[in-house]
């Protein structure tokens, strides 16, 4: 028999059609992992000052080096940074428009750091569990189990982890870490936090902090924009941000307000329950070797042997 | 010619090291000759302080920095309109000031991180200017015996405390408070320099002198950790000798061609 184009498509679309279909028959609705009551950071853009303490706590808490131009140096602020392997938090500049009564526009300061994700895609997409969610909230990356894969990077959508590209020995990939340690057994809030000199940054429970958001919005209607940033991006963030300025024009990166992992993970355990997809495959490619198998041996089975 | 040339360069030469010495007796040993004329005068009777002497009012601000007083759980609410009418009605004013210089400092504060000194507050000369108690007491306590103004730190404690979420830290408050008036009355220092002595850690244990060091030993040793300051210096009139003085009273002038450019002393 001649190996015919149509069919072997046929006999691989049917094959095609039930994976897919398996999946929403069985109904593996995926479930979210995310802690019920985390620690979160409430952080209001209307108080922050862009004095770059948090900076310094984050590097002295967290022993990072030492930066080459010092914390009160605040022209720094001239350029927009982002975190990276050598600072966990970074503090940016915007104007987004409003002017004073001399006609000087003014300043507007953004923090940014990890969000510590309620289910975050880096901790999907982290092969080897280096990455995880813990209960008290944290993203949190155990150094000793990373092969240095970098899946985290590409699959954080608020762009953050970064890695020690100029460590060729032993690189890490770095990002905040909520202050782990110091939370945890110290029962401290976050360096950023417990620095902070206007209280920009609110730590506590992350149920609380957005009820005290929501009433920070509705108390002054006219200077904050209705919107808590982080209550639902990404499936929702331990850090959250009240802002006077819509979040787009000052740096805010338009995230999907679904858990980002969802997709991936609804598929990868769809495709992998039971084993079912590989039999399937496997199965199929069986079946197509034995539809197109060479019929000429069966009509002479002694050909092999004389020659 | 090769003859000329070389006795009008050797005339400069001359010209030259008189000019450098005539600069130099000038201005380099200026201020030594003036304590040496000083030692030699009959010497005045230097003022001793006495050491058993403290500023009492500084004395009671610090002492009244260190308390801590019971926390206020709950606070009356009222707009602000109304408090400071009513705080006008019940007529308070200055002389209801229980001091009229406070230290902003406190234990609560201290126990998170230390690294900026105690401000000094000139509690009734804001009262004064402001005119407005309502404008920093801005809420009473619940309980109706308590007084009608309590300091800072009565509602305002540590921050983050979970049963009062909302209430901001002493920390906070007094920041909030004092540099978000300053912006707004476009008064008053807003940078941290402006209210706070940054504070330095003792230099007994970083200084490593021994003996009699000379002066230039003395300058290296400050240079080695305060690197940046040095560089700094060498932009500053006090190096280049040139520059505004706007500053100096009756003598403001604008040199631009100073000691470090083209001319040996023009000041």
């Amino acid at each position: 028999m001649e190996i015919d184009r149509r069919k072997f498509f046929k006999v691989l679309g049917v094959g095609g059609a039930t994976a897919i279909a398996a999946p929403t028959r069985n109904g593996h609705a995926w479930q979210s992992k995310a802690p019920p009551d985390p620690y979160g950071c409430l952080v209001d853009l209307t108080r922050c000052i862009g004095c770059r303490k948090c900076e310094q706590a984050c590097q002295t808490v967290n022993s990072l080096p030492q930066p080459a131009r010092p914390f009160d140096d605040l022209t720094i602020l001239d350029k927009k940074r982002r975190p990276d392997e050598k600072s966990y938090t970074v503090i940016n500049r915007y104007y987004p428009g409003r002017r004073d009564d001399r006609d000087q526009p003014i300043p507007f300061f953004v923090k940014v750091q990890c969000m510590h994700c309620q289910d975050p895609a880096c901790a999907s997409a982290c092969i080897v569990g280096a990455l995880t969610k813990k209960e008290n909230g944290t993203v949190h990356y155990d150094v000793t189990k990373c092969i240095g894969c970098r899946y985290c990077m590409v699959a954080c959508p608020f762009e953050i982890p970064a890695y020690e590209y100029s460590d060729p020995i032993t690189p890490r990939v770095m990002k905040c870490t909520f202050c782990y340690e110091r939370v945890e057994k110290e029962k401290k809030p976050p360096g950023c936090a417990a620095i902070c000199p206007v209280e920009a940054i609110t730590f506590g429970r992350r149920n609380t902090l957005l009820k005290v958001a929501k009433k920070r919005i509705q108390s002054d209607p006219g200077k904050y924009v209705n919107y808590i940033y982080g209550e639902n991006e990404a499936g929702g963030t331990s850090w959250l941000y009240i802002s006077s300025e819509p979040f787009d024009r000052v740096g805010f990166i338009d995230v999907p307000k679904r858990p980002l992992n969802q997709l991936a993970e609804t598929i990868q355990s769809a495709l992998f329950s039971y084993l079912w997809s590989p039999i399937v495959l496997f199965g199929m490619l069986g079946g197509i070797k034995w539809a197109f198998r060479d019929k000429s041996h069966a009509e002479h089975p002694h050909k092999g042997g004389e020659s | 010619m090769t003859r000329m040339i070389r006795r009008l360069s050797g005339g400069i030469a001359i010209l030259t090291v008189f000019a450098a010495i005539g600069g130099l007796t000038v201005f380099l040993p200026g201020s030594l000759l003036i304590h040496e004329a000083i030692a030699a005068a009959d010497p005045a009777p230097v003022h001793q302080p006495d050491p058993a002497w403290v500023a009492p009012d500084q004395e009671k601000a610090k002492k009244r920095a260190q308390e801590i007083v019971p926390f206020v759980e709950a606070v009356m609410e009222e707009c602000e309109l109304c408090r400071q009418m009513r705080l006008r009605e019940m007529g308070l004013g200055i002389k209801d000031s229980a001091s009229a210089y406070y230290l902003l400092d406190s234990p609560i504060i201290k126990k998170s991180e230390d690294l900026y000194g105690p401000v000094r507050f000139k509690h009734n000369k804001h009262a004064a200017q402001l005119k407005d108690c309502a404008l920093c007491h801005h809420y009473r306590p619940l309980d109706e015996n308590a007084k009608e103004t309590t300091r800072c730190s009565a509602c305002h404690q540590e921050a983050f405390r979970p049963d009062h979420p909302e209430r901001i830290g002493l920390k906070a408050a007094f920041h909030q408070q004092c540099a978000g008036c300053h912006q707004e009355m476009k008064q008053g220092p807003t940078d941290c320099l402006g209210c706070h002595n940054k504070n330095v850690p003792d230099h007994k244990e970083l200084v490593m002198l021994s003996g009699k060091p000379q002066p230039t030993e003395v300058t290296r040793e400050c240079l080695r950790c305060h690197k940046a300051a040095g560089e700094d210096m060498l932009k500053t009139a006090h190096w280049l000798w040139k520059g505004p003085s706007p500053h100096t009273l009756n003598r403001s002038k604008h040199v631009e061609h100073g000691k470090a450019t083209s001319a040996v002393n023009n000041f």
